[in-house]
């Protein structure tokens, strides 16, 4: 099953690939740059979705001190933190010719830092605390607290005046560019979601076999 | 504008990277917590049937050059 979602994540990335570059068109304003946004846009998405399932998890074993819920929560956790650092760097690759700059503390980006590092600082108490039974508990409240911040960072855009762009995909009326970038977009999207599915599935089966083996 | 290829090109590289990073360190700690599971198997294994018994065994198991070796009891006694 795992093994299966991992090439179905592989032909979907590879799949992805050929639509960025092959299928895409050059953007008119910003030239063959844009296409960074087939990579940026997606992990940010997918960062999404890893931590939404990471607060209803945490959910589940607050109500029902569940294990196996906890073990969902630290992985997702996990691919989260790096598939939102990934849309970081890749989004701060893509300013540097647009906007001039690498960085700016703007409304979403800082609003987005501060996601990547309510995360970190996540999987860093998981580490710090010993005890299992209170590492879960306390993360699961702090993964759940975390979460509120993702609605700050996507309608950071309409709240304040920022230099980044309005949401391509998740906004009112839809998507409004050309089916040929609509696609691409699409089929990265699902690659990184398939992508971040395959690699919770590994990972809360390597923690389950760590608790087994500490037992 | 230009293409700015470079700069696509580190975008790509540096999420290819660090996802086959991740995807190798985690084959790694599955290797690692398989070969502990393993030994731990091998040590309830030891201390359930007991030390002496896989000794006898040992003894009764063909040499290295593949020769079966004779049971102890039907070994004639040192001569004198």
């Amino acid at each position: 099953m795992v093994k299966t979602l991992g090439w179905v994540a592989a032909g979907a990335l590879a799949a992805g690939l050929v639509m960025a570059f092959g299928v895409a068109p050059r953007e008119v304003t910003q030239g063959n740059v844009q296409r960074i946004m087939y990579v940026h846009v997606p992990l940010i998405l997918a960062s999404y979705v890893a931590f939404v399932v990471l607060a209803l998890a945490s959910l589940v074993y607050l109500i029902r001190r569940d294990a196996g819920a906890d073990r969902l929560a630290h992985a997702s956790g996990e691919v989260g933190v790096m598939f939102v650092g990934l849309g970081i760097a890749t989004g701060s690759i893509w300013g540097k010719p647009t906007w001039g700059a690498w960085w700016t503390w703007d409304a979403r980006l800082t609003s987005v830092a501060i996601l990547f590092v309510m995360y970190l600082g996540y999987l860093l108490l998981r580490g710090t605390i010993d005890d299992p039974e209170r590492a879960a508990r306390y993360c699961a409240v702090l993964g759940i607290v975390a979460a509120l911040d993702i609605p700050l960072v996507h309608f950071s855009v309409y709240w304040w005046r920022t230099l980044h762009q309005p949401p391509s995909l998740m906004k009112p009326g839809g998507f409004t560019g050309s089916a040929s970038i609509l696609w691409p977009l699409l089929i990265n999207l699902l690659a990184f979601v398939v992508l971040y599915a395959y690699f919770v599935a590994r990972r809360v089966r390597l923690l389950r076999a760590e608790a087994e083996a500490a037992a | 504008m230009p293409d700015n290829w470079g700069f696509v090109a580190a975008a790509y590289g540096l999420t290819a990277a660090v996802l086959l990073i991740y995807w190798r360190r985690l084959a790694k700690k599955e290797r690692e917590v398989e070969r502990l599971t393993a030994g731990r198997s091998r040590e309830r294994l030891t201390a359930e049937r007991g030390p002496e018994r896989l000794t006898t065994e040992r003894s009764r198991e063909p040499s290295r050059t593949g020769h079966p070796r004779p049971d102890p009891d039907s070994r004639p006694p040192l001569q004198q």
